[in-house]
């Protein structure tokens, strides 16, 4: 058991950390860039800079996951 | 009786919330002694007298008490250990991974464990004390293995045109600085807070409605108690994933940083 079962192991490991790396990064993106857009707004004074943010964020976090683990 | 009479009238029954989770035993403030402090406390002699007493006499043919230690310790080592950090270093970090599984547990199990019904982990510092020594622990192995202007720029996937270089580095700097650690340490904290929280309810409610209920009222505090019972099985299946989920990041961040392209 203990031969057979090493050879499976990066592709375990692998799927599991994508799977969960995948949530951070959808997590990461909006509250980095929405927070970014936050502080802009405060900053100039106008109000459209946190949806932009938050919505850029995210497309960017599902952009950096295809281009992770979707492209290649 | 409409329903807001029925809250203005009965009055004797508080609804479980944070308050319930703050159980100072000596002093108060900061630096008191709660409840869950002295749940870890407790934990870690029981976990020091269970593995001692499961590693004391070892034989070929192994006694109940071996064999439940040998094999719980056999999960972590293989499959959280060497399944996803690799065979190549993966002991090294199987104690810290053994560890971390064993006190999330017993400390989890602690919630429905008579006398002691407190999760420990319900209280967020705990949770985040583990997740700083994960955090500290894959950061120093990938400065070690990189070093730290390599460990840096293996955060960026290769291929990636320049234009979304500074954006996509800046979102995987925050990915591995903060969500990760900080997701880690809630979602434990989260699973074990709303538990406890949704058992208090169901017990201490239908306690309430049982004793100081009346007609159907009583009917429905048996109802809740049966809800209670079911949660609290429930409960066990959650205490024992959200060990077994804690370490596996664990070990999916330290995979992350041994590894050689990130």
């Amino acid at each position: 058991m203990d031969g057979s079962s090493g050879r499976r192991e990066p592709a375990s490991g692998r799927e599991a950390d994508q799977a969960w790396r995948s949530f951070a990064y959808l997590l990461s993106g909006p509250l980095l860039y929405g927070g970014g857009g936050l502080l802009l707004d405060r900053w100039l004074g106008t109000s459209f800079l946190l949806p932009v943010g938050i919505v850029g964020g995210m497309a960017l976090s599902i952009y950096l996951i295809w281009f992770r683990y979707g492209s290649r | 009786m409409s329903i807001v009479a029925l809250a203005t009238e009965g009055s004797g029954y508080t609804s479980p919330g944070v308050a319930d989770f703050w159980q100072p035993l000596v002093g108060n403030g900061a630096f008191a002694i709660t409840r869950a402090s002295v749940a870890i406390l407790v934990s870690v002699a029981v976990l020091s007298w269970l593995l001692l007493a499961g590693t004391k006499r070892m034989a070929v043919v192994p006694s109940k008490r071996q064999f439940a230690t040998e094999s719980t310790y056999g999960l972590v080592r293989n499959g959280l250990g060497r399944d996803i950090i690799g065979s190549h270093d993966f002991l090294k970090f199987v104690p810290l991974l053994f560890t971390m599984f064993v006190l999330i547990l017993l400390n989890n199990l602690f919630s429905i464990i008579p006398v002691v019904q407190f999760p420990t982990m319900s209280r967020v510092a705990f949770p985040t004390a583990l997740a700083l020594v994960v955090f500290v622990v894959y950061h120093v192995v990938g400065f070690r293995k990189h070093g730290l202007v390599g460990y840096f720029k293996s955060i960026i996937p290769a291929g990636l045109s320049v234009g979304l270089m500074i954006p996509i580095f800046l979102l995987e700097l925050i990915t591995d600085l903060f969500t990760r650690p900080v997701t880690l340490a809630l979602r434990l904290f989260g699973n074990m807070f709303a538990g406890h929280l949704l058992l208090v309810l169901f017990i201490g409610g239908g306690e309430y409605l049982l004793l100081h209920g009346a007609g159907a009222f009583k009917l429905a505090g048996v109802g809740a108690l049966g809800m209670g019972f079911v949660m609290t099985v429930f409960e066990i299946l959650v205490q024992v994933l959200q060990a077994y989920i804690f370490t596996l990041l664990a070990a999916l961040y330290i995979a992350g940083a041994v590894a050689n392209d990130h």
